[in-house]
């Protein structure tokens, strides 16, 4: 009983890995422009399409490497162009309901082009080790889950280095903490939400490939992370990316260890419950704080 | 002012004319059909499979003058798999599009929900693709179905459980639906029957991708049999999984999983998964499946018809033969969809599933399901009847470890 314990334990890390790697897109893009983006699942959509497409030019591991390399940056290219033309015009006038409105818009657009040009069938991103098993000592996964595991770890860790290191990053931070100052201190502000949304957006690309290549990409596989990644930023606290991190290991083994201790059909339930718990008891969320209003 | 007033005049006479030619009552008006399906969602893939069989049906029938020289018009209404949309959707059809008669159909919770709505409107409903007992069970005569239900469906596998196989221990992993549920209902008796000990009934929600927290459960538990009770995504992702996790079992699906897009996801990996099928390439020998199959490939370049289309063929053709048999229309809908109805009692059709004739409830009894099993031949997977040994095409193989399979 032991091991099937650990196992849970290690699938549930697995999948809140590639979730917090989504949620922390999300949360960045709202802790800076304060853009709740439901169509933030759907630009993971369209990396793994993205990924689908490249992957047959090369082969091997290589072509799933350079796979998440061109997501990145072909997602990242349309966030920078949806950041420009759809919701930097909406920013001036700050209102939320409009910028909510444009996102759900733009998330019912991206599904249904999606199924328009891409089709309907499910697709699976080819796994260049052929779903290759890893049994260790308590458990067992395969080679590709652990490698999109490690992967996404290392990109949260780069993405830590680059906002605390780095003097862009820092940018970023201080914009997210207080706007104003920010622009008192002689920050671009247009320039940091191009950024911002750039990055985020990558890294929604990211999580697609790595999500599709685990599991299967479809027109509709937006939907899933976007509500997994909502319920991640509202329990780690909304725009604060440590909480994003802890928010998405703590969400996918709570999925599993609920799934497997308490009831199976509640799996996908438990991530509402603890959103609307979170917001009951503590609103600014784990490591919200109190610095935002 | 008098431009103004010249635009409102023009305004109102092409009102006038967009009324009148959609007007009703036009002798060469074609005729309208409502085919239900969940054309959007995770579904989407398998309704169109559905989709394809019908229209290569009533494009042949159009293309030889239609029925009695109207042409014959499918009205989509979009289910999503949901029980609400597709009572929405079918009220539109019958009340707005003034359908004769609802065909199609995908998804078990949906058609029970729809089913009634027909029935309750006086609008004959031939269900396609759906096998929960529940649709035809109820005493409504406006509603037909040409697909097997549940324990027809797995007559032929209980018998082999029951005969070949003699499980000791078994579990379920299901989709948490009346599909989902209808099957473990039916399975869960055969294994008391047979003395299988049920080690654990699992459920997924429809669209799920993540099922390593259930086949981990399942790994430990150690059945001989699991039966997976799931649609085309969620069964490839299962059978992908399983390998990922290490874990061996004798896979037992309803059938509805073995797509076209399955096994591309899926490929060597569902090698010994099992199901009851009606794969129309199966029984090649049969002259209206190879047919209908030579058909369908030139119709559709590339595409293999899988058990949905020749579903969805069967379903529309049953449709054309009742309406086709009252010889003429009177112009009167009710009147028109209680002539249909009658006409569909009386059904007796040589299709691509086999006979169509429907029993007193309006539930089909003439087309039977076998046993199939995935096995690998020349490194591609491909179905085989694998009992009862008479129309058997191979024999049963013992699912091996993953480490000792060879490909």
């Amino acid at each position: 009983m032991e091991s099937l314990f650990v196992q849970q334990v290690f699938n549930g890390l697995i999948v809140g890995s590639i979730y917090g790697l989504i949620a922390i897109g999300l949360t960045m893009i709202f802790g800076v422009m304060k853009i709740a983006n439901f169509a933030h699942g759907d630009f993971s959509m369209l990396g793994a399409y993205c990924a689908i497409y490249f992957i047959t030019l090369l082969s091997g591991w290589t072509g799933w490497l350079g796979s998440l390399i061109v997501a990145a940056a072909g997602v990242g290219l349309v966030g920078f162009f949806v950041e420009k033309f759809l919701f930097r015009p909406l920013l001036t006038r700050w209102t939320d309901i409009d910028i909510i409105m444009l996102s759900i818009g733009l998330f019912i657009l991206l599904e249904n082009g999606a199924r328009l040009v891409f089709g309907t069938a499910p697709k699976m991103i080819p796994d260049p080790f052929g779903s290759k098993g890893v049994n260790l000592l308590f458990f067992s996964t395969s080679l590709i889950r652990l490698l999109c595991f490690l992967f996404s770890i290392a990109c949260i860790l780069c993405l830590q280095l680059f906002l605390t290191k780095t003097k862009m990053g820092v940018a970023i931070r201080a914009t997210s903490q207080n706007r104003n100052a920010a622009l008192l201190m002689g920050i671009d502000i247009r320039f940091i939400y191009s950024l911002t949304f750039v990055v985020g957006s990558a890294l929604a690309g990211l999580g697609g490939v790595l999500y599709g290549t685990i599991f299967a990409v479809f027109p509709m596989m937006g939907a899933m992370p976007t509500l997994k990644a909502f319920a991640i930023t509202i329990l780690g606290g909304m725009g604060n990316i440590r909480g994003a991190i802890f928010g998405g290991f703590i969400l996918g083994v709570a999925e599993t260890l609920g799934g497997n201790y308490i009831s199976m059909q509640y799996k996908n339930a438990i991530g509402f419950i603890i959103i609307i718990l979170v917001l009951l008891i503590i609103p600014h969320g784990l490591f919200g704080g109190k610095e935002r209003k | 002012m008098k431009g103004k007033l010249c635009k409102i005049v023009w305004g109102v006479v092409l009102c006038l004319a967009v009324f009148i030619s959609v007007g009703p009552g036009m002798a060469a008006d074609p005729i309208p059909i409502g085919i239900l399906g969940p054309f959007t969602g995770s579904l989407a893939f398998n309704a169109e499979e559905m989709k394809k069989g019908m229209v290569l049906a009533v494009d042949e029938v159009n293309a030889k003058g239609g029925l009695f020289g109207r042409k014959v018009e499918l009205i989509y209404g979009d289910t999503e798999a949901k029980p609400d949309k597709g009572v929405a959707a079918v009220k539109k059809l019958i009340t707005r599009d003034k359908v004769f008669v609802v065909g199609g159909g995908y998804a078990s919770s949906v058609n029970i929900a729809t089913s009634e709505v027909c029935q309750n409107e006086k609008t004959p409903i031939v269900v396609a693709i759906a096998i929960s007992p529940t649709i035809t069970n109820r005493g409504f005569d406006y509603v037909f179905r040409t697909s097997p239900n549940s324990p027809q469906f797995l007559a032929g596998m209980n018998d082999w459980l029951e005969k070949v196989k003699k499980p000791k221990t078994v579990a379920f992993l299901m989709e948490n639906t009346d599909y989902g549920r209808d099957g473990e209902k039916i399975w869960s008796a055969q294994s008391k029957k047979i003395g299988a000990k049920e080690l654990a009934h699992l459920y997924f929600e429809i669209g799920d991708t993540d099922f390593t927290t259930q086949i981990s459960k399942l790994r430990e538990l150690k059945p001989e049999v699991t039966f997976n009770i799931a649609s085309t995504t969620e069964a490839a992702l299962i059978q992908k999984q399983a390998k990922e996790l290490n874990f061996v079992t004798q896979w037992i699906g309803v059938g509805g999983q073995f797509t076209e897009a399955f096994f591309k996801m899926a490929g060597t990996l569902c090698q010994y998964a099992m199901g009851s099928s009606l794969e129309p390439t199966l029984a090649m020998k049969n002259p209206i499946v190879a047919d209908f199959v030579k058909r369908y490939e030139a119709k559709y370049q590339k595409a293999r018809p899988g058990i949905f289309s020749s579903q969805g063929y069967d379903n529309i053709m049953v449709i054309m033969d009742a309406i086709q048999r009252i010889g003429k229309l009177t112009g009167d809908l009710q009147k028109d969809r209680d002539a249909i109805r009658d006409n569909l009692k009386k059904t007796s059709i040589e299709l691509t599933q086999g006979k169509i004739e429907f029993d007193k409830t309006g539930q089909v009894y003439t087309v039977v399901p076998s046993p199939v099993q995935v096995q690998i031949v020349d490194g591609k997977p491909q179905l085989f009847i694998v009992y009862p040994p008479e129309r058997a095409g191979s024999a049963y193989q013992e699912p091996l470890p993953w480490d000792k399979r060879k490909i």
